[in-house]
């Protein structure tokens, strides 16, 4: 089992490479395989998520392996639409030195979510979060125009130095450890866990907290979030789709390392207050923001930051059923954000506009993709019967065993909320008849677009209306290892 | 302390007040480039900052013989002190240089808030029970702060190369901070550690430069098309 | 043979008084020199002083009392300071301890205030320019003064100049601690801004965006004047023995009351005053000054260096 730590960590590596010089087909066919071979290796985990690898400086358990899947099925989606994306272009030359750079550079900003996850060294961790900041700051701004700049600039330099102040956490973790562990260790985390009990409690609440609003400035928690509307909205659509659905999970998957090593170490109460701030600020934020939005890809990002306090919430309160449904959350999210931004990406190829109030009749013009767009954001607000549904249902469940229910009433009025304004911005786009003047036919830019928002509906639909045994222990395994219900 | 007591230890004293010294320099060159009207004075100073941390890395090296510390002490004067700065020059020169001043609030104001910054990571996180070996554990207290006034310097001042120096200047911040409390981190941590900050370093760079191809100018006062 | 302190008290005063004409008079020279002219003889103050003294006292129209008063106060409150601190001996003389560092800096600003008032009496428009300017800065410097005093009271306990002078001489770790140095700095540069140094000032010279201390002196005629130019060099050498016998090289003093030991002191001090005058010169020889709205960012500085002094020594770090 450790070559599947090993093709995780060399395969996307070697992808990014060799897609530097191979033909445009070869590419293509690549990016397919490379993806889908992810997504089957962290499948193939999901049965047995105790693996270690290079003398344990790789090592994956059912925490890490929900976060692989998350980012290996985002990986072989968003590689298949990136397909139909560039193919819906003109095809000159020039567009394709983009889109190899494209590709080149998905792959590497998988490469490195993937690597994270399977990182023992809280430090390594740390450096994996770091690259995908640097790759994605680069890939956002790939479209070259004056606000995809600006949205990289502001992207990289918030991320950066919120990843500054994680990496001052870290360092801080690893004094912390020092007490106990000796001056020289290799700051992984299972030997951090096992000492948790003997550290120095004050310097674990900083590391903590340093910990938190690093890694949550790129999960974009309020009020770290500013750059991740303006990054999800200006960067290509395959970048938008990885921001948002993977990326944004692994450096939550950072924040819960951390919460684990501080629960062990001071108790639950204090990194649970921690989140549960964090996560009703943006909530808060995001339900209020998402109903002004015209932007169909910063509406997106607007839920994205209310799924993300969904999650921080959802670790606040602490019951296994809800820590496991904060997991399927993430799943769900990815699956969910993932067709959406598919969705949004078609729009924007069909209409040549990412402004909602500009775009008629999506539904009929779009014959597979719309439809399929309507149901995807339908799941995206929680609706019956896709996997967000069930999650925020269990998350919702686990704060209801809590005596003191306010932050449930909190989290469901808000819920509610982003899910009128979600609907309600982009229902009149999408339902509307067609543009009278000037009636277009109907079409699809490209069969592997609707391809990749099938799979991704399919996957969604999956997770909420019967979730494969072994997927549902693993949630369960990870989240009592989250010390949840102690 | 009286001053007998200070003479007879003044082995130990003059190295801990000699590391002090360096720290307070570090903090001192954040100041200089919150202040410094030009673009390229700033990554001299910041060349210099890191003269200062690799100048501390090395006096902990010989002071606690951390043998590995050497290695780092070596990369980061080639890195921080010489590759990183040429690379920033490099990119100014290329790009037309603007004298428009990019502060955006008075000089004396800004040192008034970075002293309050100072302040907070002084007191209020050396309020937390660290305890050096290396270092004097105030030490951490001072690198908090230089933590908070490279923020203030990012947040200050609007334009890109003085952003990018935050983000290097804040790195130099948190290595000091490691020498205080995490100097046996281990060597190919370290390594990852650099090797992440050249990718950002090149990063930055190809930033830069394409938002000096888009705007044409080095200030950020034009990106203003987005609002969060 | 031990002579009484009160003597000794009395020497310092004069050393001051006697020599600070001698000490700007090298320092012109040596400014001279590193400008490539060949400059004044070192002695010229003095003759530039007995000529003005032999002159007659032009008084402007609105003038009051107070102008013709003023350098004389003036003169009195620079030469008051020597006794505060120390200029020849390292033990405390008798009056050393009828005032902390805080008086004689009070002493130093009430002849400062008292030349502000006189020359503000004019009428005349640039004296009074000159005056205000002193004032403003005054201020924005004062801060800094204090947090320099609050580090001396922090590392000494008092806030006696001897004590401070006493700390340093007694280990070196002492004096090369963060702290100190910081306060050393600070206290240079705030002598380089209360002697009219350039980046603060271009002394003597009339342009009139950027004097300050020169405009002053404008209405002065004869002995007046006399005694204001003579005020100015005793300032400066005042300022000089704090910066040197309190904060950075109180040694070379007389540690007994033997008159060769006095004597050794007034060779030693002069010697490091012109060593400390020299620095300054080197400054205001190779920097250019800053425009007068952007003196800000210097007290600024200054005020930066203070206040870190005081934080690091609150941290235990001093």
């Amino acid at each position: 089992m450790a070559y599947a730590l090993l093709a995780l960590l060399v395969a996307p590596a070697l992808a990014a490479v060799v897609s530097v010089f191979l033909p445009r087909w070869a590419v293509e066919a690549l990016a397919v395989v490379v993806g889908g071979g992810s997504f089957a290796v962290a499948i193939i985990l999901v049965g047995n998520p105790r693996v270690d690898a290079l003398n344990g400086w790789l090592s994956v358990d059912a925490l890490a392996v929900v976060f692989l899947l998350a980012v290996s099925f985002l990986y072989f989606l968003t590689m298949v639409f990136t397909i139909g994306y560039l193919r819906a272009e003109d095809q000159s030359t020039e567009t394709w030195r983009r889109g190899r750079l494209l590709f080149v550079g998905l792959h590497l900003f998988c490469w490195a979510m993937l690597v994270a996850p399977l990182m023992s060294s809280l430090a390594l961790l740390w450096v994996a979060i770091e690259v995908t900041t640097v790759v994605s700051a680069l890939l956002v701004a790939l479209d070259g125009t004056k606000r995809a700049s600006e949205a990289a600039w502001k992207y990289v330099l918030i991320a950066s130095m919120g990843l500054g102040i994680a990496l001052l956490g870290t360092v801080v973790l690893y004094y912390a450890g020092s007490a106990v562990l000796g001056t020289h260790y290799d700051l992984f985390f299972t030997q951090v866990l096992r000492a948790a009990h003997r550290l120095p409690p004050q310097v674990v609440r900083l590391a903590d907290v340093l910990a938190v609003v690093g890694f949550g400035t790129k999960v974009g928690w309020v009020p770290m979030h500013t750059w991740l509307p303006d990054a999800h909205s200006e960067a290509p659509t395959p970048v938008s789709t990885l921001l948002s659905g993977a990326l944004l999970a692994v450096s939550f998957y950072a924040v819960l390392r951390y919460f684990e090593i501080t629960e062990r170490a001071v108790g639950a109460g204090f990194p649970r207050a921690v989140l549960l701030g964090f996560g009703l600020a943006s909530l808060l934020l995001a339900a209020l923001s998402v109903a002004g939005q015209r932007d169909v890809k910063r509406l997106l990002a607007y839920s994205s930051i209310e799924h993300m306090g969904i999650l921080a919430v959802g670790m606040s309160f602490g019951a296994t059923v809800a820590v496991a449904g904060v997991l399927l959350q993430v799943l769900g999210h990815a699956a969910a954000k993932g067709t959406s931004f598919f969705g949004a990406g078609t729009l924007l190829r069909r209409f040549g506009t990412k402004d909602l109030g500009r775009i008629k009749g999506a539904i009929s013009l779009l014959p597979r993709s719309g439809p399929m767009l309507v149901l995807a954001l339908l799941g995206l607000s929680g609706l019956p019967p896709f996997g967000i549904f069930r999650s925020e249902l269990m998350i919702v469940e686990g704060g209801l065993l809590d005596p003191d229910g306010s932050a449930v009433v909190v989290v469901v009025v808000l819920v509610l909320l982003a899910f009128a304004g979600l609907l309600w911005t982009t229902g009149r786009a999408l339902l509307s008849p067609a543009a009278r003047p000037r009636p277009a036919r109907a079409s699809e830019p490209s069969r592997w677009m609707a391809g990749a928002m099938f799979l991704g509906l399919v996957g969604l639909a999956v997770l909420g209306v019967h979730p494969p045994e072994q997927l549902l222990v693993l949630l369960d395994h990870a989240a009592r290892q989250l010390g949840a219900g102690r | 302390m009286s001053p007998g007591v200070l003479a007879a230890e003044s082995g130990v004293g003059s190295f801990q007040s000699f590391s002090v010294a360096l720290t307070v320099a570090v903090l001192l060159c954040e100041f200089a480039m919150l202040r410094a009207p030009l673009s390229r004075s700033q990554v001299r100073i910041y060349a210099v900052q890191s003269l200062l941390v690799s100048g501390l890395a090395a006096d902990v090296a010989i002071a606690r013989h951390i043998p590995d510390l050497f290695a780092i002490v070596g990369l980061s004067l080639v890195l921080k002190v010489v590759v990183i700065p040429l690379i920033v020059l490099r990119l100014i020169s290329e790009a037309v240089v603007d004298l428009v001043p990019s502060h955006r609030l008075g000089v004396a104001t800004m040192v008034l808030l970075g002293l309050v910054a100072a302040g907070i990571g002084l007191f209020v996180v050396g309020a937390v029970h660290v305890h050096s070996r290396t270092l004097p554990t105030a030490s951490f207290g001072l690198s908090a702060s230089a933590v908070l006034v490279a923020f203030l310097l990012v947040v200050l001042r609007a334009d890109v190369v003085s952003q990018a120096v935050g983000f290097f200047a804040l790195e130099n911040a948190i290595s000091v901070a490691s020498l205080v409390v995490a100097a046996g981190l281990p060597l190919i941590v370290e390594v990852a550690f650099f090797f992440d900050l050249l990718v950002a370093v090149v990063v930055f760079g190809v930033l830069m430069r394409v938002h000096h191809r888009r705007t044409g100018t080095l200030s950020t006062s034009a990106l203003d098309e987005l609002r969060g | 043979m031990a002579l009484s302190p009160v003597v000794i008290q009395a020497a310092q005063v004069l050393t001051v008084a006697v020599f600070a004409p001698f000490v700007s008079g090298v320092l012109a020279k040596i400014e001279a020199l590193g400008q490539g002219r060949r400059g004044p003889r070192v002695l010229q103050p003095y003759y530039d002083l007995v000529k003005l003294l032999r002159k007659e006292i032009l008084v402007p129209e609105p003038a009051s009392w107070v102008f013709l008063v003023a350098p004389a106060l003036a003169v009195a409150c620079f030469l008051t300071v020597p006794i505060l601190i120390p200029v020849l001996t390292s033990y405390p003389l008798p009056l050393g301890i009828m005032g902390d560092i805080l008086a004689g800096g009070f002493v130093l600003s009430l002849g400062g205030f008292a030349l502000a008032l006189g020359s503000a009496e004019t009428g005349s428009p640039y004296p009074q320019l000159g005056s205000s300017r002193a004032m403003t800065f005054g201020a924005l410097i004062e801060p800094a003064i204090l947090f320099v005093t609050f580090t001396v009271a922090l590392t000494t306990g008092t806030d006696l100049p001897y004590a401070e002078g006493d700390a340093v001489r007694a280990s070196l770790a002492q004096a090369l601690s963060p702290a100190h140095v910081l306060v050393m700095v600070a206290f240079f540069l705030v002598v380089l801004n209360d002697t009219g140094r350039i980046p603060v000032e271009t002394h003597a010279s009339t342009l009139e965006l950027g004097m300050i201390d020169e405009a002053r002196t404008m209405e002065w005629s004869g002995p007046l004047l006399a005694l204001v130019r003579f005020g100015s060099m005793v300032k400066q050498f005042v300022l000089y023995v704090i910066l040197i016998d309190v904060f950075t090289a109180p040694w070379g003093l007389a540690g007994s009351r033997s008159p060769g030991a006095i004597g050794l002191a007034v060779v030693a001090l002069i010697g490091k005053a012109l060593a400390v005058g020299t620095v300054f010169t080197l400054i205001d020889n190779s920097f250019s000054k800053l425009r007068l709205f952007k003196l800000t960012e210097f007290m600024a500085a200054v005020f930066l260096l203070a206040v870190l002094a005081v934080m690091v020594d609150l941290a235990g770090l001093g």
